[in-house]
């Protein structure tokens, strides 16, 4: 049991620092005196006294404060405070123990200060108890504060603090891509009812023309175009075969039947409705192409992995379900397997019934071609490949593409394996080649190049490698680790079902690396 | 109907209460809630005792655009009607009376404007300013069916806790619907710490506490009361409805932090989040029996039926028998 000497509490004013005047002890804080003291400020005010209190000199800097404290760093204006108010030991004979609640600072400030200890509320009862003391009578013991300062303080802080986070989302990518799929899953239904209300308002006109024109586009193109079949003459052809990627045939076709419509008259201005509702839905149409390709490139940038194997709509679709890359990323693949099939699922695990085999993922054509008995089996195999795929292109920093082109190559491998009996590939020898590609698309970057070839052939002896490695902080090497690390993964679990097991595992160690490399 | 739609147009003009509220008080927003709010719980409407589901049951039969809102929550707050509005048990809480329901209701701290949609009730009061004007006290409505802490209250909580002047952590706080009624409990002298992780719907809250200045947005993880610890001072009651399985650790780790002795907690937990196999009344247990090792002493346990499906509100005080003030 170590004696406590002072204590820093953070509020929202300012940090302050109390030394410990009188010593509680972990054995008696249950007792009801002493957690009556706690509570009673004059009896309080006697354990602890107030040693320096520094309020912000502007909110920027409370701002800055938060930002740093509720990451575990220190802040510099924390370090003046504490260099200012603690005795200066070495360190060697005697320490000073400073009670911090968070124990990531806690540990931040012995590092720096040699004669400082450390104690958080998770180590010692004490501090916590303290701590919480202060909490309560913070209004009273901050010293030189008005009535409701903290309050105001709290109030204002706590906006700044919220909208920071709000606007510096680190979804940025992922929230376009979200909206971009749900904008486009609502465009085709629109441009399909819209369409179907054109042909069936301006068929009353000319019903043959839907009989030579399927395609919507073209068909509410063609209505613009046309207007009132009585228009139409011979001389007109060429502006129809326009329309109809140069098909004299087929414009031929359009200008016989408008001769022999058997359709009725229409006015002028329910002309003008019919046509303004055709323009409306062909728009529609040219910006869901426009949308649908801008969405292919995003998604080329942000999950390309991901892309290659599923196609753009179900990546993002996975995407737009999971909330952002990083949750999907985080999922074992058992989820993505199913993901999309929730109420199926949770249906079968109250009447304890067979799980669904595919959620999202049914959309995939993988699981089209695969036959009716190795559906499910498919599904998991897609399901470990896009879990690879999407830790990939979440957690690298040069998006490739590559690992996505050979795990797509392994699954059709898996379904000619299936179907015919022929060998796929060693997942060791496709990561292999994975990596090859890589190698061979940034020659000019060797940093990378020497990280990637050192874990070309994965052993035992560079388990130790890695963890000397560790301590290095460049961001290429990560990134090498990373994919190690996959090739590692795929090698424990050769056959499918062990992945997850090995991810889960392996998760809050990337998740860290994902905040690092965000902090820097 | 006919006649009573008349009635009230007519009527609105003379009655006393009507005149300030009309205005605002369009079809638009009733539809909006009998979609939302109402639609999107389907599964409750089965389940809910008659008295309460009649009238709003009627208003979506009706189907009548415009009108679908009156049928709804304050159905009996429309013009043509006189509405008493009487402070409930609990402080700070009130019943709006009169209608062909009875209504939570509490004092709007920004008269005049909704926050998500809820119609509001203003009363003249008995007592007259010094320059002889009548005061005037608008309420808003709260409806059970879209907060749990109002469902709570109609279940028969015997005590919330909070009250004027009280210091409130709310975790999972969401769009700061039922946060709104809150910080109208708990009045200017208290403050709501209103906790939510989602970014979008902090965004609302934060727009929601522009306009009351007694509730702290804070936009964070509530598994990490650590990086908020500057924002947030001894609470006397900690309202929980993060529908999370840890969340008896959730609430554990933040009691431990800020939540004084003797303080309350109101947990509001939904069994399918913690475990969507095991029987609810199982669920709860061993959500009590969590919360018991964190130092809490359960109170009171009832169900959030019919206003949710397999929901328990639990009431404890934290780190001693008998709450304290």
């Amino acid at each position: 049991m170590v004696a406590v000497n002072y204590l820093l509490f953070e509020s929202a004013v300012g940090f302050a620092m109390f030394e410990v005047v009188h010593q509680a002890d972990s054995v008696g804080l249950q007792l009801p005196e002493v957690k009556e003291a706690m509570t009673t400020l004059d009896k309080f005010g006697k354990m602890v006294k107030l040693v320096s209190f520094n309020p912000w000199t502007s909110a920027a800097h409370g701002l800055e404060a938060i930002n740093l404290i509720s990451e575990g760093i220190m802040p510099d204006l924390l370090k003046n405070t504490l260099e200012l108010n603690l005795p200066q030991t070495s360190g060697k004979k005697s320490k000073v123990v400073l009670g911090v609640v968070d124990k990531r600072l806690a540990g931040e400030i012995s590092a720096t200060f040699p004669g400082v200890q450390c104690e958080s509320a998770d180590t010692s009862e004490v501090v916590a108890a303290l701590l919480r003391g202060i909490r309560v009578h913070a209004g009273k013991l901050l010293k030189g504060l008005q009535e409701g300062d903290i309050n105001r303080a709290q109030l204002g802080l706590g906006h700044a603090y919220s909208r920071a986070k709000v606007k510096f989302s680190v979804h940025k990518n992922d929230n376009h891509i979200i909206q971009g799929i749900a904008t486009l899953d609502a465009l085709d239904k629109g441009i399909n009812q819209g369409a179907m209300r054109v042909r069936e308002w301006y068929g009353w006109h000319f019903p043959e023309l839907i009989r030579i024109v399927s395609d919507n586009g073209t068909y509410a193109k063609l209505v613009i175009a046309i207007g009132n079949k009585k228009s139409l003459t011979d001389e007109s052809v060429d502006d129809i075969a326009n329309l109809l990627n140069q098909d004299q045939d087929k414009a031929e076709a359009v200008i016989q039947a408008a001769k022999v419509s058997m359709g009725q008259d229409i006015s002028e201005g329910d002309l003008r409705m019919v046509k303004d509702l055709a323009t409306n839905v062909s728009q529609m149409a040219d910006y869901r192409r426009i949308l649908a390709e801008s969405l292919d490139k995003k998604m080329g940038d942000v999950a390309p992995n991901l892309q290659v194997i599923l196609g753009t709509p179900v990546a993002a679709r996975l995407i737009s379900h999971a909330g952002s890359l990083t949750n999907l990323a985080k999922y074992p693949a058992s989820t993505l397997q199913i993901l999309g099939a929730e109420k199926a699922l949770f249906r079968a695990l109250k009447t304890k019934g067979a799980t669904p085999k595919y959620g999202l993922l049914y959309q995939s054509t993988f699981i089209g071609r695969a036959g009716p008995k190795v559906k499910g089996r498919i599904s998991r195999y897609l399901a470990n490949k896009c879990s690879i795929a999407s830790r990939i292109d979440n957690f690298s920093e040069n998006p490739t593409r590559r690992f996505g082109e050979v795990m797509r190559d392994q699954i059709e491998q898996r379904l000619e394996w299936y179907a015919k009996g022929t060998k796929p590939m060693k997942n060791s020898d496709a990561m292999d080649k994975a990596i090859k590609a890589v190698l061979d698309d940034d020659e000019h970057n060797l940093d990378i190049d020497t990280e990637m070839v050192d874990h070309m052939a994965p052993s035992k002896e560079e388990k130790k490698d890695k963890k000397d490695k560790k301590e290095k902080k460049d961001k290429k090497e990560k990134e090498g680790k990373k994919e190690k690390k996959e090739k590692k993964r795929k090698d424990v679990g050769a056959d499918d079902g062990d992945v997850e097991m090995v991810d889960v595992s392996e998760e809050p160690k990337k998740k860290k690396k994902r905040k690092s490399a965000a902090a820097e | 109907m006919g006649f009573e739609r008349g009635g009230r147009g007519g009527g609105r003009g003379g009655n006393f209460r009507g005149g300030d509220r009309g205005g605002g008080r369009g079809g638009g927003r009733g539809g909006a809630r009998g979609g939302a709010g109402f639609g999107g719980r389907g599964g409750a409407g089965g389940g809910r005792g008659g008295g309460r589901g009649a009238p709003r049951g009627g208003a979506r039969g009706r189907g009548a655009g415009g009108r679908g809102g009156r049928g709804g929550a304050a159905g009996g707050a429309k013009g043509g009607k006189k509405v008493i509005v009487e402070p409930h048990r609990h402080k700070g809480v009130f019943v709006a009376r009169g209608g062909k329901e009875d209504l939570l209701a509490t004092i709007n701290t920004v008269p005049g404007e909704s926050v998500y949609g809820e119609k509001r009730i203003s009363v003249e009061s008995d007592k007259k300013s010094e320059d002889g004007v009548a005061t005037k006290t608008e309420y808003r409505i709260w409806n059970p069916f879209r907060s749990k802490l109002a469902a709570g209250i109609l279940g028969g909580l015997e005590t919330i806790y909070m009250k004027p002047g009280s210091k409130v952590l709310y975790l999972g706080a969401a769009s700061g619907t039922s946060v709104s009624h809150v910080a109208d409990i708990v009045g200017p002298t208290g403050s709501v710490y209103a906790v939510e992780f989602s970014h979008r719907s902090g965004r609302d809250l934060i727009n929601m506490a522009t306009r009351r200045t007694n509730v702290i947005p804070i936009v964070e993880d509530a598994r990490k009361p650590m990086a908020y610890r500057m924002l947030v001072p001894m609470v006397d009651v900690i309202f929980a409805d993060v529908a999370q399985p840890d969340q008896a650790r959730i609430v554990g780790i933040n009691a431990k932090l800020f939540l004084k002795q003797g303080g309350g907690l109101l947990i509001s937990i939904k069994a399918s989040c913690i475990d969507s196999t095991a029987p609810p009344e199982q669920v709860f247990a061993s959500e009590v029996q969590k919360l018991r090792e964190d130092k809490f002493t359960p109170k009171e346990q009832l169900t959030l039926e019919p206003y949710e499906r397999d929901h328990a509100m639990v009431s404890c005080v934290y780190l001693q028998k008998e709450y304290q003030e």
